[in-house]
């Protein structure tokens, strides 16, 4: 048997489903955009045109879930990181959009730069749980309105996985579009190739924005695959039951679907939620919580009870930075949510409620990841492991050290092998210099940066990135 | 008399918006002296409010409720008399937004919140509010603070520009400018010329007072 978890029994995932409908058909959703709202009123939509609300019916919803694709494939530059949705495991992000970085060589927390993009990159490109590149931190010394496209080709420059980033103007869209030529050539067998995707975030409650809106619809024409990620913190942008949260933000990840398989049909969108629960003293957005994780496994049975390729929040803390609460936190936003086997999880690195970036924190979450993994996997029953013989040759007492299949099974998947926990004895511990999981980490990280990048784009493609990020910078500044 | 101040006090702390406003209007119909409806009727339940969520007794979204329904029991008022009634009560104007080209608005929603259940006077212009719409409303309602919240590092940049234009107008020198929001912090608010910085709506509250007092002003 696996392990796994579930929140939802099937008549409960139903009654969600009905309530996001009721949301949709009663409340509706506003979209701010005249060609979004042209768009859905010929999609059947009842439209107020004033409030720029849309009223969604069932049957539209009914008729998106029917086009949207079940398999998406999201492919890496390096086709051996390829990730296919559905998937018999979880892959994991990077997180995106921080905007502050632990300096690896002071542990001091500064702003982040450029530099810690390539450097993530580089460090994510040795995860081998780590599939997909959401520039984690924003790069506060590019000029404002290049910084997704800097940060975008730096991704594709130090990691050869799949990348995955925000529109937030349609203007970004044909920087983007010459980078992704520049890096897949002409060669016909790798146009087409979807190593790029986007983040696309409704505003809770039940809004949506006016540039990532007209954005994405512009960007429909590629296909390009789109993460639909609401946000609704229970008690301040949602409501304050875990049961209408849910239902929230269903709502809202399905009124994406609806506006974008409309406006392209067939278009990979992947199922997802970012939601939460507000700090009812303060307002704070809280992930490392109870709610948060419960809610957050009730999405992810709502993205498989649709069949669609489903991406879940996790791996997060609001920890300040490395120590107990980020660890516990971390684990529990891993474990019941890998449980329930979400695709894809973002994402490794961050604290402080994914705002803060930490090299070596990438590489203690892959540890989490690995061995969450390991528990899902769970007990195999199977001929193969029925070691009956053994029991019965060693009889009793003694030991199996020398049994074949005791040979054999410590290498096999049967036994977890840790990369960073003690499981050592004292004298050893202290005799490799005390060290904590964040010192190891951290001396692991710079060996990463130090050593030789893997499948380095060759530096004439690299020389054509950067220039398109240059003028980038020039034009978009205008 | 009493009784109906007493309605008054409950109703705001309570956070019934509709009651408030109903008392505000039997308030103005039975011609009351309005400045007693205020410091002895709904200013009190809105102090005790604050209190409470001092003491822990109160969370977010009964101060918020009390904040709403004081704001709309002085709305009647200020209506019936053409002008603010509020004028001689309240520690300050704030004018609060988000700027242009972000839509967070909760953070400045609840920074609102807090400054009005200590007896601020709030005018909420909304989110990704554009600067010449945050200008006019300075020159218009002449507050003394105007708070500026930005969750983005790309919209962050607004808070300079509005500090600029109003060095521009010439106006710099009648406001203080605060400013917050997850990628603000100290050195950015220094580096732009701002009065303040605060990284949560509790300290937010603390900094307001601070600058008024400073200044001499009502607080
Ligand atoms: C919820 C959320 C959203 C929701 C907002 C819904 C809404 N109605 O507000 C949605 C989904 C719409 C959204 C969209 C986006 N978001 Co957002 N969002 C968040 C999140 C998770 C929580 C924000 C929040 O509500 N906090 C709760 C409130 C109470 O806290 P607060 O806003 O910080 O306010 C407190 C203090 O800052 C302070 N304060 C705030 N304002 C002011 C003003 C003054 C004057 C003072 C004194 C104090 C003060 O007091 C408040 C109360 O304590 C943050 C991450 C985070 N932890 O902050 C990201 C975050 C702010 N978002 C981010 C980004 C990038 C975006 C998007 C571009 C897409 C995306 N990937 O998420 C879009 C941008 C849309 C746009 N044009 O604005 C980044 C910004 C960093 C950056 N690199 O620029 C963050 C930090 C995400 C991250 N990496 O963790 N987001």
């Amino acid at each position: 048997m696996m392990m796994q978890t579930q929140v939802l029994s099937p008549e409960e995932k139903k009654m969600i489903h009905e309530e996001s409908i009721r949301i949709l058909e009663e409340v509706g959703i506003k979209f701010p955009s005249e060609r979004a709202l042209d768009i859905l009123e010929k999609g059947g939509a009842v439209i107020d045109r004033e409030k720029q609300v849309a009223y969604l019916s069932r049957q539209m919803v009914d008729a998106a879930l029917k086009v949207a694709p079940k398999e998406i494939t999201l492919a890496a530059r390096n086709e051996a990181y390829d990730f296919r949705m559905p998937s018999t495991f979880t892959g994991y992000h990077m997180d995106g959009c921080g905007m502050n970085m632990v300096d690896l060589e002071t542990g001091e927390r500064r702003s982040s730069v450029l530099q810690d993009l390539a450097d993530s990159a580089r460090v994510f490109d040795e995860m081998e749980l780590g599939y997909i590149y959401w520039p984690p931190v924003s790069p506060l010394d590019v000029p404002g309105q290049a910084r997704s496209i800097a940060a975008t080709a730096t991704g594709l420059i130090n990691t050869s996985k799949h990348i995955q980033d925000e529109m937030k103007t349609a203007k970004e869209i044909p920087y983007v579009m010459e980078l992704l030529k520049a890096v897949l050539g002409d060669d016909k067998l790798r146009v087409g190739r979807d190593i790029y995707s986007v983040v696309y975030c409704t505003v809770s409650p039940l809004c949506h924005d006016t540039d990532m809106l007209e954005a994405n619809l512009e960007l429909c024409k590629y296909k390009v695959p789109v993460v639909a990620l609401p946000m609704p913190a229970a008690a301040t942008t949602g409501p304050a039951s875990l049961y209408s949260n849910v239902a929230l933000s269903n709502a809202e990840t399905l009124s994406v679907l609806v506006m974008f398989e409309l406006t392209e049909p067939g278009v990979p969108i992947i199922y997802a939620s970012s939601l939460g629960i507000a700090n009812p003293r303060n307002g704070l957005f809280q992930f490392g919580m109870p709610e948060t994780i419960i809610q957050l496994v009730a999405i992810i049975e709502m993205g498989k009870y649709y069949d669609l390729p489903t991406t879940i929040a996790g791996c997060a803390t609001d920890a300040k930075g490395y120590g107990g609460q980020a660890m516990m936190e971390k684990m529990a936003t891993n474990l019941p949510l890998i449980l329930a086997k979400p695709d894809t999880l973002v994402g490794f690195g961050m604290y402080e409620c994914s705002t803060t970036l930490s090299l070596s924190q990438i590489i203690i979450d892959h540890e989490v990841a690995r061995y969450c993994k390991r528990l899902c996997e769970g007990m195999n029953i199977a001929p193969e492991t029925d070691f009956f013989e053994d029991i019965k040759s060693v009889g009793q007492g003694g030991h199996y050290l020398k049994q074949k299949s005791t040979r054999a099974a410590v290498r096999s998947k049967e036994f977890y092998q840790q990369e960073l926990l003690d499981k050592g004895s004292y004298d050893e511990w202290v005799s490799m210099g005390s060290r904590d999981m964040n010192t190891i980490a951290r001396e692991n990280a710079l060996q990463i940066l130090e050593a030789e990048q893997k499948a380095p784009l060759s530096k004439d493609v690299e020389k054509v990135l950067k220039e398109i990020v240059e003028e980038a910078s020039i034009k978009l500044a205008e | 008399m009493k009784e109906l101040l007493n309605k008054m006090r409950v109703s705001v702390l309570e956070g019934e918006e509709e009651d408030a406003v109903a008392l505000a209007k039997q308030a103005l119909a039975e011609k009351l002296d309005l400045k007693t409806v205020m410091d002895e009727g709904f200013v009190l339940g809105i102090r005790e409010a604050g209190q409470l969520y001092a003491e822990g007794e109160y969370y977010l979204p009964d101060l918020v409720c009390s904040a709403d329904a004081m704001k709309s029991a002085l709305a009647i008022l200020d209506e019936a008399l053409k002008k603010p009634a509020s004028g001689f009560t309240s520690k300050g104007k704030i004018v609060m937004t988000t700027v242009q080209g972000d839509v967070h608005d909760i953070g400045k929603i609840i920074v609102g919140a807090m400054l009005t259940a200590v007896g601020y006077e709030i005018y909420d212009l909304g989110s990704d509010v554009p600067n010449v719409v945050v200008l006019e409303a300075i020159y218009k309602i002449k507050p003394d603070v105007v708070g500026l919240s930005a969750l983005l590092t790309t919209t962050m940049v607004e808070q300079k520009n509005i500090i600029e234009d109003l060095k521009v107008a010439g106006t710099r020198n009648g406001v203080k400018v605060i400013v917050g929001g997850a990628p603000v912090t100290h050195e950015w608010a220094n580096k732009i010329g701002a009065d303040g910085y605060s990284d949560d709506a509790i300290s937010a509250v603390e900094l307001v007072n601070r600058l008024l007092l400073r200044e001499g002003m009502k607080a």
